[in-house]
């Protein structure tokens, strides 16, 4: 859905015509980028700093940054990785700020939101299915909170963002070949939580 | 490169190649192999549930009220600029007015006196004189006015 919105013309016109009048100081343009970005960015900043609380701060952070860099964003850039690279930024200086207070060593939190059964609509014929699908991602999504943070976040760019390499390595700074031996070392560290977790049959 | 360093080659991929991460060439030579080796086609099947399932973990739920709070924070920084910003622009038209009002009083002073008013030995009413002290005198009230404006300012917005 969100590749079909990224590739949706209108979408992306709305989007840059958003980003021109928010250059302008328009405060609806802001409110309209904030609505658009929100489940994304904030998405992003939880798998990255774990911490529900502190995702929240950097998300307006983030925003304000946003409002405060925005008349030397190059218009030629695409938004979505400038944005995301704000927030990584300052994700990463958070972390280098609070030493005490590792990203990898961040609370667990709930991050799920409902519980399963709140979220299997009643009577569905395929219910058992989404449930197993659920557990499965639960258990996905808990082993991954177990890597280090540069890997959770080379997994949810690439996999919940859907962004190309090219673009990770513009959020995160890295280079390409960086991008995809991170993405290597991430996933097969992933493997081994979900074998090692099978084997202990949690 | 013989079979067997192809294949340890191509097993070293796979994970990359279900993630969508390999230029076409190798992709290419990933698929090609995996048709021929059921180990490899194993693991690729194996990557690329892990790639499907990734894009589909459970998702966060916003916290409430997360975009009313940015909105608001934002408009207060907003705000807190703006105010900065009319603090100096007052404070600098208030010091022009001051050396306006300061030079206009030296010239009356002079045409008054005629160019001579000794007080404890000095002349006040010399240039230099009437510039330092004028330049005390009204510029530490031109601060003091912009101050109680913008704290006046600030003040109203928060009551409104």
């Amino acid at each position: 859905m969100i590749l079909a919105a990224a590739m949706n013309p209108e979408a992306f016109n709305g989007a840059q015509d958003a980003i021109a009048r928010m250059r302008r100081g328009d405060p609806d343009a802001l409110t309209a980028m904030i609505s658009r970005y929100q489940h994304r960015l904030y998405r992003y900043l939880l798998r990255l700093v774990r911490e529900p609380a502190a995702a929240d701060d950097l998300f307006q952070q983030t925003w304000l940054r946003v409002l405060e860099k925005i008349g030397r964003y190059d218009a030629r850039r695409n938004f979505e990785s400038w944005l995301f690279s704000v927030a990584h930024n300052l994700a990463v200086d958070g972390w280098r700020g609070n030493r005490g207070e590792s990203l990898d060593h961040a609370g667990d939190g709930d991050e799920s939101g409902d519980p399963p059964s709140e979220r299997l609509r009643a009577g569905d014929p395929d219910a058992l299915e989404q449930l197993l699908d659920f557990e499965r991602g639960s258990m996905l999504a808990s082993c991954m909170q177990e890597l280090p943070a540069i890997h959770r976040e080379v997994l949810t760019l690439r996999f919940e963002e859907d962004m190309k390499l090219e673009e990770i390595a513009e959020v995160a700074g890295i280079p390409l070949s960086t991008v995809k031996s991170r993405l290597r070392r991430a996933l097969e560290g992933l493997r081994e939580a979900m074998d090692a977790r099978g084997r202990r049959g949690v | 490169m013989s079979e067997n360093e192809s294949h340890e080659a191509i097993a070293g991929m796979l994970a990359l190649a279900a993630a969508g991460a390999l230029d076409a060439q190798e992709q290419r030579r990933v698929e090609e192999h995996a048709r021929e080796c059921p180990a490899c086609r194993r693991e690729l099947e194996i990557w690329s549930g892990y790639s499907q399932n990734l894009g589909r973990l459970p998702q966060p739920a916003i916290p409430a009220q997360l975009m009313e709070r940015t909105r608001t924070r934002l408009m207060q920084e907003h705000a807190a600029a703006a105010d900065r910003r009319w603090d100096e622009l007052m404070l600098g038209a208030l010091a022009l007015f001051a050396w306006t009002v300061g030079l206009t009083f030296w010239f009356v002073a002079r045409v008054v006196t005629g160019g001579e008013l000794v007080v404890m030995g000095a002349n006040l009413v010399r240039f230099g004189t009437w510039t330092a002290g004028s330049t005390v005198l009204v510029w530490l009230t031109a601060a003091v006015a912009a101050i109680a404006l913008g704290r006046r300012r600030r003040e109203l917005r928060r009551a409104l």
